[in-house]
């Protein structure tokens, strides 16, 4: 009990501090290869060939390249199909379907948006999702080594939250990249990673529901979900290697009250999934007695 | 150190199950069984539907493992010994275990090699005459009726010469001829085998066995050489179980 | 097992080409704006993969019928010698039809296309990397999945997510040697597949002898 309070305070806090935080404004630079991971806390150079993504740099000074020549200014505002630049001779709009490519400078990159503020619930959830799932492949061993049933029990309960915690990743993920980028999806390795890994574990419920035999239900479910625990990993790190010309979203550093709230976050995101586990156990428990007492009755 | 060759021991026991149960989580297929069973011995196992028979029967053929207690066959552990275990066991099931697309004499063949049986050919053209089948050896298995398919199963557990046949239910399906085929491959090798058999038919069972247990709910109900058992008795007694269902 | 083996390759390989005349329709519509050879390494693969899951499915389910399985498990070889047995017949069958359908794949949509023997090379390995890790881990799961009341369903809900990075490694190697792009994406994607393979491949042999006893 004290642990859903205490998950559920956290998580209340959290959100007090979220909307008390500042609005985040922590770099994040995109980068056009997957070769580096630098952090850009200085002037950069930027060249962009998805025009789709111009809109993103407002207030940056670009060199825009269309089909009849180049425009050098600075980025003022942006629409759906349009950016509008601010050049020596006054403001020129560019439509974006024209846009070849286009190269944008600047000292420091920094995105103020309502988008970045999902962020601070995303990443938790998604670690959290990862780390349930970690937890219910050690069960599975555990299951698969000595066969006993409590440590099933255990390694579904802790599916069951990897399956909450990874559905809340794939929506906040959809959200942050709309909000972020101006598209719905995209096959960048986080996104595509969380998918499979939604995948599977659908997997191992549908893998569970179609076995009768209780312990070759759980023995299966065990061993699908080590290996589902090993691919995870190994599928972010291919998908990065797509030989595309799709930015890959690198993050910046955070200060001050960002971080707090980001650490608050996780902890408070720790909590609820621990408390909804150890709930969700209880619950089990509670049934799995009244089914003894049953059988009991029946002898 | 287990004893491999009985005559050396007193009594050593073909079969020695003790505290044998599997469960998981609360339903418990066996229940704490024991006994034990002397070489050369027949037993029958009788029981209701779920009453643990097939449960009993696999443990002691390694393919499953029991949750606690001990099984050991001919003194070797179910567990520990397996694979050394299983060169001396056979078992006939109700599926006849056997590849389809091939035809009668390539599995056994197959078989004979998965035993590392020594000039496999003339042992499986010796089986292949015991049990009737010499005649559609190059036949494809899966033409077979079940009685064929029954026999050519028997073949395949003799093949290695074990030294414990265990017997699922083997007359289901079959016809009379067939039946007769199998009584006598058993009267053949009676002498020097050890049997285990699951049987519904009361009659059949009590007929060849020199011992029998009843097992319900995963719990040994009766175990009595067949000496003394009293048939009224017994048959009263297998009938009230017959009603207890499954745990 | 003669019999057995044709019908399971005519199976396999019909189903092969039948995929191919998905294909055509399914870019008829592109016409030249597509070029094949991008895309050729992905539809091959995308053949390959529903291919051997229909092969994974079939030898399993047949072998399951009649209890083979449990007549394999009585006898005295060990566990994991029944899975590479299981996994080198996959793998074989899965070979075969690869190097038959290529060549029709090769025939239908990359005509006027040259092949140096190198790029040929390439092609094999890639094919023979990414083949071990389908049929080692599709044997695995293959096991498990005969005896659920989903079969090939959920053969496929298993099969897709955890083969995804082994497919994305062979798509990647696979297109690198078909377009010449250089060694570096190339020996990129075979790295990659070996590091599944290898990975994929223990799990599944340390896995196996728990899953079929039971």
């Amino acid at each position: 009990m004290a642990l859903v309070v205490g998950g559920v305070l956290t998580l209340g806090a959290f959100i007090g501090v979220f909307f008390w935080a500042a609005v985040p404004n922590f770099g994040y630079v995109r980068t056009a290869g997957y070769t580096d991971s630098v952090r850009y806390q200085g002037e950069f150079e930027q060249t962009i060939t998805e025009a789709g993504y111009l809109p993103n740099y407002i207030g940056f000074s670009a060199t825009v390249e269309t089909g009849n020549g180049a425009v050098t200014g600075t980025i003022a505002s942006a629409s759906d199909d349009a950016v509008t630049l601010s050049t020596d001779a006054g403001s020129e709009e560019v439509a974006l379907a024209d846009v070849t490519s286009a190269v944008v400078t600047g000292s420091e990159y920094s995105r103020p948006d309502w988008g970045q503020k999902i962020f601070y619930f995303h990443v938790p959830v998604a670690e959290i999702s990862l780390l349930m799932f970690g937890v219910a492949a050690y069960f599975g061993i555990r299951f698969i080594m000595t066969r006993r049933r409590e440590f099933d029990v255990q390694a579904r309960v802790a599916m069951e939250a990897t399956l909450l915690f990874i559905t809340l990743t794939m929506v906040t993920g959809i959200l942050w990249t709309r909000a972020a980028w101006g598209v719905w999806w995209d096959w960048e390795p986080r996104l595509t990673t969380y998918f499979i890994m939604t995948l599977l574990v659908a997997g191992y419920f549908v893998l569970r529901n179609s076995v009768e035999d209780e312990e070759r239900r759980a023995l299966y479910g065990a061993a699908f979900s080590v290996l589902g625990f090993i691919d995870a990993p190994i599928s972010f790190f291919i998908t990065r290697l797509i030989p595309s010309v799709h930015p890959v979203i690198e993050k910046g550093g955070l200060e001050g009250p960002m971080l707090v709230t980001f650490i608050v976050a996780q902890i408070g995101m720790l909590l609820v999934g621990y408390a909804f586990f150890r709930l969700r156990m209880g619950e089990v428990a509670v049934r799995d007695r009244i089914e003894h007492a049953k059988t009991l009755l029946e002898g | 150190m287990p004893a491999e060759d009985g005559q050396h021991m007193d009594a050593a026991p073909a079969l020695a199950v003790s505290g044998l149960t599997r469960a998981f989580g609360v339903r418990k297929a066996l229940d704490n069984v024991s006994f034990e069973l002397p070489e050369r011995a027949f037993l029958s196992i009788f029981g209701p539907n779920g009453a643990g028979k097939t449960t009993l029967v696999r443990i002691l053929a390694t393919l499953l493992a029991p949750t606690s207690g001990s099984a050991r066959v001919l003194g070797l552990d179910a567990v520990q010994d397996v694979v050394e275990l299983r060169r001396r066991i056979g078992l006939i099931s109700h599926s006849p275990l056997l590849y389809p697309d091939l035809t009668a004499e390539e599995n056994l063949l197959f078989f004979a090699e998965m035993y590392g049986i020594g000039e496999p050919q003339a042992r499986v053209t010796e089986l292949l005459e015991a049990v009737e089948l010499d005649h559609r050896r190059l036949d494809l298995t899966r033409t077979f009726s079940r009685g064929m398919l029954q026999r050519l199963s028997i073949a395949r557990a003799l093949l290695h010469r074990p030294d414990v046949l265990f017997l699922d239910e083997p007359y289901s399906g079959l016809d009379p001829h067939a039946m007769d085929i199998l009584d006598g491959l058993i009267g053949q090798i009676r002498g020097n085998h050890t049997f285990v058999m699951i049987s519904h038919d009361l009659d059949k069972g009590l007929e060849l066995c020199s011992h029998a247990l009843i097992l319900a709910r995963g719990r040994v109900v009766l175990f009595e050489p067949r000496e003394a058992i009293d048939e009224r008795a017994f048959r009263e007694t297998y009938r009230s179980t017959v009603g207890m269902g499954v745990a | 097992m003669e019999l057995r083996t044709k019908e399971m390759l005519m199976s396999m390989g019909l189903y092969a080409l039948l995929t191919m005349v998905v294909y055509f329709v399914a870019l008829s519509q592109a016409g030249a704006a597509v070029d094949p050879r991008d895309i050729a390494a992905g539809l091959l693969w995308l053949a390959f993969l529903f291919t051997s899951m229909l092969g994974l499915n079939r030898s399993l389910v047949h072998e399951k019928d009649q209890g083979c399985l449990e007549a394999l498990l009585l006898s005295p070889v060990d566990r994991p010698v029944i899975f590479f047995a299981k996994m080198v017949g996959n793998l074989v069958f899965l070979l075969v039809v690869e190097v038959i359908t290529i060549p029709v794949f090769a025939f239908l949509f990359l005509q006027g296309e040259s092949f140096s023997a190198a790029m040929l090379g390439q092609i094999a390995l890639a094919l023979v990397g990414g083949s071990v890790g389908i049929a080692g881990v599709g044997t695995l799961l293959a096991t498990m999945s005969v005896n659920t009341s989903g079969k090939d369903f959920v053969l496929a809900m298993l099969f897709v997510p955890l083969i995804y990075p082994l497919l994305l490694g062979a798509v990647i190697a696979t297109n690198a040697a078909i377009l010449g792009a250089g060694a570096g994406a190339y020996w990129t994607g075979m790295a990659w597949i070996g590091g599944y393979d290898v990975i994929m491949l223990l799990a599944s042999y340390g896995l196996y002898e728990f899953i079929v006893g039971a």
